[in-house]
């Protein structure tokens, strides 16, 4: 089949049971992506002309988008000639020819170690002679051990720190590669990474910024504060991180460096479940703090990570307070089925 | 069989040379050191520009004509036409100072890349002078009110509005010609390009002028190699770290110019020129202007050492009001303009409450009024119901009553033993840092300060062909009595230069 993309009028030909994904890159084409399994909607694209098959449902496309002809390439195979525009990307068309330049790394365990009863400190050095350039917010796909199966997660480090990515990983009882972190793997032990992908990072503009994470979504949202303060941000930035308990609270001490280094930083943990008799957080879902925090979030960017319901409960409170729907930038990966 | 495109472009280049026999020098100094190599990304021959372009000015003719047989120009809603008046007079003062501004690049930059770039630029700006004159010219014959259509450019250069438009695109051919470029290229033809040529078409099509909108949307299918030209060159320039905060001096100048001087009128035709609006002018700002340009243009720039414009959130700010503000002020001088100025109604006032929330408060009884003093039978104008006439900002042209009359930031700055009223932080800082370029302008009250309204408006010319019908006039109701010189001069206003005394 002969795909050609928009806007660069370029084509490409993609083999019969092909994804349209994976034949750009067999091609030395680039077209942005992340987890590869319609998790994370990175490669969104939009079908001009002619026909795909792809998965009857996943979370990254809502039904109006699917009414206008938005897929994603990673899980959708060509049946026909295809027009495909991928102009919202945002790559420039030397970006498009030059191919992936995301890469695989070695790394080897720095630290392996608990930050709560179900989420664990993973920190790697890259042991080849290249960093990995990313940007604050973005992920890498981890291989797990000795299978073909990868596991994506967002770096929580300052891209400033080389050879270095460190990662908040949330542990599930059946997880294949949380549980191995838990059980097996050991400091130097090593591990593959590929990466770096993903779009979420801070936009440039005049407005106030909002963070919203929850559980193990702290991660890019930490990067991207220690990014700001790097950088001596001066826009106001409230952030809001939600547990359900303070033993599920963690890295406080180092959130609580980047408000000394970045005075315009306020910090709100939220507390659902219980909370302590001295506590002098918000309680409730993060959301509802949210909610009782402003009334108005206008002219504000909203940037959030955590469990997909805080994602659509948070996005709909910020819409309606008065955010631009442009402007709530997210990261909602969805725990990845048993392969 | 035609010869392939890159080749020939290449072989294009080799026709310049080096001079032996003297310095080869640019014609037009420039403080930026800027490297000979560059890129025209478009690699456009003339042989393929011409087949373009011609395509493109037949269509835009041959609808004028079918909008003549349709009868069009009489189907459009009066109160966009009216506006229109003043502002597709200030865009073509842009096309014409982008023309020569493209000569001054050309005989400026050792780079032949980008020297043929500009080339295709040239020979674009002055097909769009063409256009918008040829788009003036079926308005004087075809609109129902043509008075002032023909006033052309002598109205550019007498009325407020007209200087506003001046004193803006001045900048595109005077000073460092990379400056140009950033104001040019950069600010009014990446930043602004959308809401000029985009969203104007979209606003015309809703208030019925379909020739305006086919016109726009022809000029905007040149301004992606604009675009073009204006990357390639600070790519360019860029490449030199002593260039970087030069660059950004003068995208902060520029940035904050154009906001003050396009956002007037552009957010004034677009909201007070309408009957049927499509969207807030502050929504489109925050859509095109901070999401596309600075989230995305400028931040691609930022490894470069690019920095965000320090006023951006001054300008968002200032558009909650500011359109609103120039809606008051040109429509409180409306027997000084050279348009009909309409008042708004009900159905104007639902729509900005809805969209600019508190808008009510601080502008219903305004409106309230004007319109009880629509009739000339009443002896009143609404200009005597002011204490004062706002002064002129010395760097933008615009009244200093912005962002609200009630909380305008209005300034004297001294500037070598005189003072200069400015309007803004942003505009006293431009006359501070650039004195030479804004302290010689005239204020537009200093020559009339003491004269009877009556007599100035005689000495601009605003008079219909009966030689007593104001040009301006406060409705485009026809059922409502036309104002005359005599209705004014019966008025006794004299004009006051409100800095008389203070500011030469």
């Amino acid at each position: 089949m002969k795909i050609t993309v928009e806007p660069f009028h370029h084509e490409f030909e993609c083999e019969d049971g092909e994804t349209l994904l994976k034949a750009a890159l067999r091609q030395g084409l680039f077209i942005r992506y992340g987890c590869k399994h319609g998790g994370c909607g990175t490669c969104k694209s939009r079908l001009l002309d002619g026909d795909i098959d792809e998965p009857p449902s996943t979370f990254c496309l809502s039904p109006a988008e699917r009414e206008d002809d938005w897929f994603l390439p990673c899980v959708s195979t060509p049946t026909d000639d295809c027009t495909i525009d991928i102009g919202s990307m945002g790559i420039s068309q030397e970006e498009f020819l030059a191919g992936d330049q995301s890469r695989e790394y070695e790394t080897r365990i720095e630290i392996n170690e608990p930050l709560t009863k179900d989420i664990r400190r993973l920190r790697l050095r890259i042991v080849d002679e290249d960093e990995m350039k990313f940007t604050a917010g973005q992920f890498a796909n981890i291989q797990v051990p000795g299978t073909q199966h990868w596991r994506p997660y967002s770096m929580a480090n300052s891209p400033e720190e080389k050879n270095f990515l460190e990662f908040i990983v949330k542990i599930f009882p059946e997880g294949r590669f949380s549980k191995l972190l838990e059980d097996r793997l050991n400091t130097g032990d090593r591990l593959q990474v590929h990466g770096p992908y993903g779009e979420l990072r801070i936009r440039l503009s005049h407005r106030n910024i909002i963070m919203v994470a929850g559980g193990s979504g702290l991660a890019p949202l930490l990067s991207m504060l220690n990014r700001l303060a790097e950088k001596g941000n001066e826009r106001p930035v409230q952030f809001f991180f939600g547990a359900r308990t303070n033993d599920d609270l963690y890295y406080i001490k180092e959130i609580e460096a980047v408000v000394q280094t970045m005075p315009v930083l306020e910090f709100i943990p939220v507390l659902s479940d219980s909370w302590p008799g001295d506590w002098r957080g918000e309680t409730g879902l993060v959301t509802e703090a949210l909610a009782r925090h402003r009334e108005s979030y206008r002219n504000c960017d909203a940037y959030l990570c955590g469990p997909p319901p805080m994602i659509d409960a948070a996005t709909s409170l910020l819409l309606e307070r008065g955010v631009r729907p442009r402007n709530v930038y997210f990261d909602a990966f969805y725990p990845a089925t048993s392969d | 069989m035609t010869a392939n495109l890159v080749e020939v472009h290449e072989k294009a280049k080799d026709y310049d040379w080096d001079f032996s026999f003297t310095e080869k020098k640019p014609k037009f100094d420039t403080k930026y050191n800027i490297p000979t190599k560059g890129k025209d990304p478009f690699r456009m021959l003339v042989r393929d520009y011409m087949k373009m372009e011609a395509e493109k000015d037949d269509r835009t003719h041959g609808f004028i004509d079918g909008a003549l047989r349709m009868g069009i120009a009489e189907k459009m809603e009066p109160r966009f036409n009216e506006c229109l008046k003043l502002t597709l007079l200030d865009l073509g003062n842009a096309e014409y100072v982008a023309v020569a501004a493209c000569g001054g690049i050309i005989s400026s930059v050792q780079n032949q890349e980008l020297r043929q770039g500009y080339h295709a630029q040239m020979l674009d700006e002055i097909r769009h002078t063409q256009l918008e004159m040829a788009l003036r010219n079926y308005y004087v014959k075809n609109v129902p009110d043509p008075a002032g259509w023909d006033l052309g450019q002598k109205a550019l250069f007498q009325h407020p509005g007209g200087l506003v438009a001046i004193g803006e695109f001045q900048h595109f051919n005077t000073g460092d010609p990379i400056d140009c470029i950033i104001d040019l290229n950069i600010v009014i033809e990446t930043a602004y390009t959308n809401i000029l040529l985009v969203a104007a078409p979209q606003s015309a099509v809703l208030n019925g002028d379909h020739a305006l909108a086919t016109t726009f949307l022809s000029i905007q299918s040149d301004e992606a190699r604009h675009m073009a030209n204006g990357y390639g060159s600070l790519i360019s320039v860029l490449r030199n770290e002593e260039n970087v905060p030069l660059v950004n001096d003068a995208l902060e100048r520029h940035f904050w110019h154009a906001h003050k001087g396009l956002d007037a009128l552009v957010g004034w035709q677009s909201e007070y020129g309408s009957v049927n609006r499509a969207w807030a002018y502050r929504d489109q700002w925050q859509e095109w202007i901070v999401d596309d340009f600075v989230g995305g243009y400028l931040e691609g720039l930022g490894e470069f050492g690019v920095e965000v414009p320090r006023f951006l959130g001054k300008a968002v700010e200032d558009l909650d009001w500011m359109t609103h503000t120039v809606g008051q002020v040109f429509s409180a001088i409306w027997p000084l303009n050279f348009w009909r100025s309409d008042a708004m109604n009900e159905k104007d006032y639902e729509w900005f409450e809805k969209n600019y929330p508190g808008w009510h408060n601080h502008y219903g009884a305004y409106w309230d009024g004007y319109k009880q003093l629509a009739d000339p039978a009443g002896g009143h104008i609404i200009l005597q119901e002011l204490e004062s006439l706002p002064p002129i900002c010395q760097v933008c042209q615009l009244p200093c009553a912005l962002p609200r009359l009630d909380i305008n930031e209005f300034r004297l700055v001294e500037v070598n033993g005189s003072q200069y009223p400015t309007c803004s932080e942003g505009c006293e800082w431009v006359l501070r840092k650039w004195p030479k370029a804004y302290t010689r302008r005239k204020q537009f009250w200093h020559k009339y300060h003491g004269w009877d309204l009556a007599d100035v408006i005689s000495d601009l010319g605003y008079i219909r062909p009966d030689g007593k019908t104001l040009i301006g006039q406060p409705t485009v109701s026809p059922d409502q009595k036309m104002w005359t010189i005599d209705d004014i001069r019966a008025l006794k206003y004299e004009v006051k230069d409100p800095l008389h005394g203070v500011c030469l």
